[in-house]
């Protein structure tokens, strides 16, 4: 074998979960290197060695190489296996932030997906649980994963968290299925969950509030249901948030979420999140923005034929350059955004498989 | 007797009659089941049959509009007649006759149909093997005298192992046969036999004899015709990998570094031929393995024009051309004449390895051969045709240059987007030479430019700079004056104004040959200002630059990038800072935000500002399936107010608007009933844009509808079939498959929208096209030892395929192979494209709890068998041989094993039983102390609590070890044990799989038949004279028992007193009275003594006569035995004479003493 292309390389820290879960599915080993070598705190970050460890344990040889000073990582994939873990995430980031890439992983495997997360489950900056299982789940659903599931078994606010959520995913699939998404989401309803750990009930009713007066300019059916955790299934510190999903009839979703800090106004964080769903849908073609990378890589490794989905332009942001850079990468293929001609500004992204099997699963 | 009578006469009917309806009294039409039965069975025959044509849908991934060659693979045992038959058909396909045949020989068959023949060298395994992988179609040759040979039948199995091509039977020599009867006789029998290994019916064609060096012309007619119709079925393992046939090689190694360097060095290679199967991704570092060499990295890929076209793509062509004309104006367009038949014109050949017709083209160079290795003869027959191809070659050569350019501008860019228009092919030779001045401008600009560009100034050289460039833009193909004129001024005024508007930038350029820069130089060359309008970047193409950040790629396609940045960039296009420039200038109000990919959470804008945005929804109401609502009005849509009530009333706007278009109004008032119904706001828009257009322009908008429905993928992809009530398909056979014609159109229809770089980019090489493909460092052995004879071949691989780990697969020994298969003996697999030796281990599974080991494969069912090696997706099937080379091969079937790929993995656990033996030497009740089983205390301890057993089957446990002897320990069982008992401990000895991987590189040999890896443990064992291990006490002795008498049971009176009644033992007193006949003594007296006495004389001398006289007669017996056995032997040694006799004469054919190819071609000249 030759030894000048032995590795895909990328730098920086950025999109490190995604690179190396491209780099599980394509089969490629990476080195990432410069990860924070600027910084005062150079090298991985815990949770990063912890996602590198939930990555080592999901799969079968593969080798993680981490420099002495953690700024360069080599991470040569093995066989994606699945089966059941349980995984301890650390308090500095939430069990999103390790469920999420799962999801990219989960249906390719040779077992099927159970992996037990302990932790944080919701932040201001990574996936909550709820999100992940009212808006990326149903992505999923989409092409073909019709068996996944996110139980919350405990709800765990930061910083103490003291969560159990449990990742299901049964089945495991060939491929995705080719997807073509041409229209844009028309949205039937929206509906929520409003949460809380240790701490009245009154702040869940009043973010509540808070975003149905915002959305009543919406005018769809509103249902955000209450969520009150007590107890010792609500974890180890007082916390609360709320998740909107906008639902459409053909499956697609679109959704925000935040959660509050001690000190805001419930009726803020509500209304906020309300504002951030209609800005979200103004922004979106079929997917979110936040759904998008999930969408393109399902569609990537697809079969060989070309599927379609529509974007607007507002989504084409610096992370999704970002993310089809990254894709160029590993599985050498481009898109092609084409823009849509009905008067809008809209494209629709071009894509087409590579030709991906999930060879891990054993024949009958 | 039986009485004859007259036949009966039916009667005359007459022409006109009507058919009489009732027979029978019944009508025929009204009661139409006259025989049930009969149509019992015809439903019976019908269903069976459709069923039979199911297959698993399968996508075809073969372009149809331009398909590559069909590969026909002509193989068979050696002197079968395989080249006689390719020059046959060849000479009836293009009226060329071969010298020699060497490679694929690619011809025209049909209107649509390449045909690409290729031989099978009989006497090597690996070329038959990888001839297997890609042959379409088989003509598989069999000498009608000897039938089915070894050959045949390893072909067969391989080709069945490896997605199984059509395959027609091709039985030649018939005409040996002297009697009819026989020949029919022997005709018979092979086709049965035939049949029974492809399938029944399968057609198999006999050819008689040779009639000047060629098989009679009505049957190859024949043969050709069946193959022109032949359809394909797409192969599984094919359809999802691109492979090529390579028809020619070069060795592109510079001249310098050879005589450098020497000869040794690693070559640069190019190979070249049509791409089959899947499109070849068209990115540099694309892997992929040549069968025979090895896997490599393909430095570059490039298509050359087809040379070999089908008349179809030429009329194509002709066609394009000739619109072209016309739309130039030029009246020189001519009509051509359709044709049913093939002109002779168009019965093109190409066969690159064995000269044909002395030609070659070359990417950039024709070569032709002035005939002093190819006959005279062959080169007067083809003068005309010859000298016609000169002439369309010379005209090929400006496309080379054209080309030229373009590849290079593919190399030096290949991670940029940008490629050359493959129209360029298509466009004349003027308009390449102005291209190359251009170039020849561009480079003189650029040079001065280089030397007096300081950073931030002299924006008239920038200018001068546009100048040069922007001139090989196609886009602005205005005279050149003038535009240069304009632009000069405007982009000067762009620059005083700092209006960044007017700037803009374009990235489909071309990109000169020499120019190593050309990126930077030519995003310099875009600055363009010609027009007012502003110019927009290409999303796909920014993307993708990678030397552009995101964020300022993102703000680029936007049209945000400011006057400062602009500059920078001219500034960075001359300098080769461009990097470090561009990290300065990024910062931004949002960069902050996008440092951190790694949040999940967009990226929204302040609070108040959402506030303000969205105090109401309206601006995304369309995007709601609800009331609209009344009292709303949205501020910043593009509707204007009337629009607006509209869309409130959607219902009733057409009886309003337009009365004087009634076609329009009822076509309005459908569409608007249809939007009440689904109250979208969307349809309202388009409904009012409708209304200002004129008829034709709506005609175009319903047509570009159509076309969108068209491309609409409606069909759910779930299993809902049988569920949906609209679905119009009958069977879930019948909706796969519209749903893959679908997908088909679809890929088509928007792979078609693309422009050519885009689609070949996204696409990659499509299946049909001529490539060169270019590889660095091929081993030297490659080129040196190439012999054309040995088909070279080509596989893309998947990336699954790239990676090495354990395979477990299910294997068997093939059942015609003598011997089973050891584990850890090498085997050399056939696994995708591949061939490699590597050391399997079979195993079994003890009811799912463990993997574990065999010995030896079972003799007639299928093992696991777990191997280390490239990794190939589950459910390929694959074949295994032991030995590949000639020199060891026995005349026995070489196929020894085939299997399926069950399961890839990085580890496997495979358990061998071990088992532990000790000896009992101390026995108390249920406890004995156990010595020899271990070494040591702690060995005990590792295994304490562990199960144990006697050789009679009283389980135990181990319990702890004794201090005392080392290594013994104590053991309770389950009852007592003897002193002779033998203990046994079953464990599990994990092994592994030895990691061996040893590539079959025949075709770097010099003899391509004389692979030799690893040895067999059995040639080993032979070479070296070493005996098999054998075990003592494993061999099998006469078991020789000692009769133990038991002694009867005695219970002790005191015992046998306690004993409950029905335990009691009986035991009968003695008797005391004496019997009857105890009493009585019988003495013989007078006669009765006498006549006793003399019977016994008697039968005493009988008895002696007897014996005498059977001795006698065995005597004679083993006589006799003696002499019959003498009789056989020389019966035998008659035979064996005969034998020999009949096989030094008659036998001759197969041999091949020595491997000198001259002596095979002689051989194989028939008498």
């Amino acid at each position: 074998m030759s030894s000048s292309s032995r590795y895909v390389t990328f730098e920086g820290s950025r999109n490190f979960r995604l690179r190396v879960v491209m780099a599980t599915l394509s089969g490629k080993a990476i080195k990432i290197e410069k990860i924070r070598s600027d910084d005062l705190n150079p090298g991985l970050k815990d949770y990063e060695v912890s996602f590198l460890r939930l990555m080592e344990a999901v799969t079968n040889g593969s080798s993680i190489e981490i420099s002495y000073t953690g700024t360069t990582v080599i991470f040569r994939p093995g066989i994606i296996t699945g089966g059941s873990y349980t995984h301890q995430c650390p308090n500095s980031k939430p069990v999103g932030y390790f469920a999420e890439p799962m999801l990219y992983l989960a249906p390719f495997s040779k077992k099927k997906f159970s992996i037990l997360f302990r932790g944080i489950t919701s932040s201001h900056n990574d996936a909550g649980i709820d999100a992940i299982k009212w808006g990326l789940m149903p992505i999923m659903e989409k092409f073909g994963v019709r068996e996944c599931a996110l139980h919350t078994l405990k709800r765990g606010s930061p910083p103490l968290g003291g969560g159990e959520v449990h990742l299901v995913v049964d089945s495991l699939i060939a491929q995705p299925i080719t997807m073509h998404a041409l229209d844009k989401t028309m949205i039937s309803s929206i509906r929520g969950v409003s949460y809380s750990t240790r701490v009245s009930p009154s702040l869940v009713n009043r973010m509540i509030d808070g975003a149905k007066k915002v959305l009543k300019s919406a005018s769809c059916e509103v249902n955000i249901t209450a969520d009150v955790w007590r107890g010792e299934n609500s974890g180890k510190s007082p916390g609360w948030g709320l998740t909107l999903v906008a639902e459409n009839k053909q499956g697609w979703r679109i959704f925000s979420e935040a959660i509050g800090d001690a000190g805001d106004v419930p009726e803020d964080i509500g209304a906020s999140v309300a504002y951030h769903l209609l800005e979200e849908i103004s922004k979106s073609g079929v997917v979110g923005r936040n759904q998008l990378p999930l969408t393109i890589l399902y569609m990537i490794i697809g079969k060989e034929d070309i599927g379609r989905l529509r974007i607007t332009k507002d989504q084409i942001d610096e992370r999704f350059v970002w993310l089809l850079r990254d894709i160029k990468k590993v599985f050498g293929t481009e898109i092609l955004l084409k823009p849509v001609d009905d008067n809008t500004t809209d494209l629709i992204a071009t894509i087409k498989g590579i030709g991906f099997t999930n060879t891990n699963k054993k024949i009958a | 007797m039986e009485q004859s009578n007259k036949e009966h006469r039916k009667r005359k009917e007459k022409a006109g009659a009507k058919k009489k309806l009732h027979s029978q009294g019944h009508n025929a039409k009204a009661f139409a089941v006259s025989a049930p039965g009969k149509m019992a069975k015809q439903m019976q025959r019908t269903g069976d049959k459709n069923e039979k044509k199911l297959h698993v849908p399968m996508v075809d991934r073969t372009p149809d509009d331009d398909p590559p060659p069909i590969i026909i693979a002509v193989v068979g045992p050696p002197g079968t007649g395989k080249t006689t038959l390719i020059k046959s058909l060849v000479r009836r396909l293009t009226k060329t006759t071969l010298s020699e045949i060497n490679g694929p020989i690619t011809v025209v068959s049909g209107k649509r149909r390449r045909l690409t023949f290729i031989e099978c060298p009989a006497d090597d395994l690996n070329s038959m093997i990888d001839i297997s992988k890609v042959a379409d179609l088989v003509l598989l040759m069999m000498d009608g005298n000897f039938g089915f040979e070894m050959e045949t039948m390893e072909f067969l199995n391989l080709a069945q192992h490896h997605g199984m091509p059509r395959v027609l039977g091709v039985a030649t020599h018939l005409d040996l046969f002297k009697s009819q009867s026989t020949l029919r006789a022997s005709k018979k029998s092979l086709k049965h036999r035939f049949w029974t290994e492809v399938y029944q019916g399968a057609k198999l064609f006999y050819l008689s004899g040779v009639i000047n060096g060629r098989y009679p012309d009505r049957e190859i007619l024949n043969l050709s015709r069946f193959i022109s119709v032949m359809k394909f079925r797409p192969l599984q393992w094919r359809n999802e990998h691109p492979y090529l046939l390579a028809d020619r090689i070069s060795d592109l190694t510079h001249p310098e570094l050879l005589q450098s360097k020497g000869m040794h060095i690693d070559r640069k290679v190019a190979i070249y031929g049509y791409l089959h199967g899947t499109p070849l991704p068209s990115t540099p570092g694309y892997r992929v393995h040549i069968a025979g060499v090895g896997d490599y990295q393909i430095d570059h890929v490039e298509k050359l024009p087809d040379p070999c076209p089908t008349p179809y793509y030429q009329q194509k062509l002709d066609e394009f051309e000739r619109e072209r004309a016309k739309e130039e104006g030029s009246t020189s367009a001519t009509t051509v004449r359709r044709r049913k038949r093939l002109d002779d014109k168009q019965k093109l050949i190409y066969a690159p390895m064995s000269d044909v017709g002395g030609l070659l083209m070359d990417k950039d160079a024709v070569f032709i051969d002035v005939g002093g290795k190819t006959g005279p003869n062959s080169m007067t027959a083809e003068e005309k045709d010859e000298s016609d191809k000169i002439v369309s070659n010379l005209q090929a050569t400006s496309r080379s240059i054209d080309e030229k350019f373009e590849n290079v501008g593919l190399q030096l860019f290949s991670n940029s987007t940008e490629l050359h228009a493959i129209e360029d092919q298509d466009e004349e030779v003027e308009e390449d030479t102005e291209d190359e001045d251009d170039v020849d401008r561009g480079n003189v600009g650029r040079s001065s430019l280089r030397k007096a560009r300081v950073y931030g100034k002299s924006l008239q050289e920038s200018n001068a700079d546009l100048d040069n460039l922007s001139s090989d833009n196609e886009n602005y193909n205005e005279d050149d004056d003038e535009d240069e004129a304009h632009r000069t001024k405007l982009v000067e005024i762009d620059f005083d104004d700092e209006k960044p508007e007017n700037m803009a930038f374009e990235t489909d350029s071309e990109l000169d040959a020499s120019d190593s820069e050309g990126w930077e130089r030519t995003t310099a060359g875009k600055l363009n200002g010609t027009k007012n309008k502003r110019r927009k970047w290409d999303i796909s193409k920014l993307i993708y630059m990678d030397n552009i950040a995101p964020a300022d790629a993102i703000k680029r396609w936007n049209g945000e990038a400011d006057e400062t940045e602009v500059e920078e960039d001219l500034e960075d296009d001359e300098d080769t800072e461009f990097f470090t420039q561009k990290t300065n200038t990024t910062p931004n109000k949002a960069v902050t935000y996008h440092d951190d990919l790694e949040r999940f959470i967009p990226y929204f804008d302040t609070f108040n500002d959402l506030v303000e945005r969205w105090s109401t929804a309206d601006s995304i109401k369309d995007r709601f399936v609800g009331k609209p609502s009344l009292n709303t009005k949205s501020s910043d849509d593009v509707k204007d107010e009337d629009d607006d009530e509209d869309e409130v009333y959607g219902d009733f706007e057409d009886l309003e608007a337009e009365p004087e278009n009634t076609d329009e109004k009822e076509e309005n008032s459908a569409a608007g009933d249809e939007e009440s119904d689904s109250n979208e706001s969307f349809a309202d828009f388009e409904e009012e844009e409708k209304k200002d257009l004129t008829q034709d322009e709506e005609r175009e908008l319903n047509a570009a509808k159509k076309e969108k429905l068209r491309l609409q993928f409606e069909m759910e992809e779930g299993d809902n079939f049988g569920e949906d009530p609209e679905n119009e398909y009958d069977t879930w056979y019948e909706l796969q498959k519209a749903k893959i014609a679908k997908q088909l159109e679809i890929n088509k229809a928007e792979l078609e929208s693309m422009t050519p770089e885009q689609r070949q980019q996204i696409e990659g090489m499509k299946a049909g096209s001529y490539v060169r493909i270019v590889f660095d460092k091929v081993p030297m052995e490659f080129i040196e030892n190439f012999n054309p004879k040995y088909p070279v071949i080509m596989g893309g691989l998947l990336p699954t395929e790239l990676k090495f780990g354990i395979i477990n697969a299910r294997v068997r020994r093939h059942r015609w192979h003598k011997k089973i298969l050891k584990t850890n003996d090498p085997l050399v697999l056939s696994l995708g494209w591949r061939r490699f030796q590597t050391l399997p281990i079979y195993t079994t599974s003890d009811s799912r709890t463990r993997t574990r080991m065999l010995k030896y494969t079972p003799e007639h069912a299928y093992c696991t068998a777990s191997f280390y090696g490239p990794l190939c997706s589950p459910n390929t099937t694959f074949c295994g041989v032991q030995i590949v080379a000639n020199s060891d091969t026995t005349g026995s079937f070489r196929i020894a094993a085939t299997g399926i790929v069950e399961e890839i993995d990085a580890s496997v656990e495979i358990v061998k039983k071990l088992k532990l033996v000790g000896y009992p030497y101390k026995i108390f009740k249920n406890t004995a102390f156990i010595k020899d089983m271990f070494s040591s205390a702690m060995e005990v301890a590792r295994f304490e609590g562990a199960q144990i057993k006697t050789v009679s089957g009283i389980r135990g446990e181990i319990k702890r070890a004794l201090s005392k002897p080392e290594g013994h320990f104590r053991a309770t069982f389950e009852d007592k044990i003897l002193l002779s008992d033998i203990i046994i401990l079953r464990s599990w000895y994990p092994i592994q799989v030895k990691k061996f991987y040893n590539p079959v590189t025949s075709l770097l040999l010099k003899d391509k038949t004389e692979w030799k890896g690893l040895r067999l443990t059995g040639q080993i064992r032979a070479s070296l004279g070493i005996d098999l291990p054998t075990n003592n006490d494993s061999t099998y002795k006469k078991v020789e028992r000692v009769e133990r008498n038991f002694n009867g049971l005695k219970v002790p009176k005191s015992v046998a007193k306690d004993l409950p009644f029905k335990s009691q033992i009986y035991q009968m007193k003695p008797q005391k009275k004496k019997t009857y006949m105890a009493k009585r003594a019988v003495v013989l007296g007078g006669e009765e003594k006498k006549a006793r006495s003399f019977m016994q004389k008697v039968l005493t001398i009988s008895n002696a006569k007897d014996e005498k006289k059977r001795s006698k007669k065995a005597e004679e017996r083993k006589e006799r035995l003696k002499k019959l056995a003498k009789l056989e032997e020389s019966k035998k040694e008659k035979e064996k004479q005969r034998k020999k006799d009949f096989f030094s004469k008659n036998g001759k054919k197969r041999q091949f003493n020595d491997n000198d190819t001259s002596d095979v071609m002689s051989s194989k000249k028939r008498k």
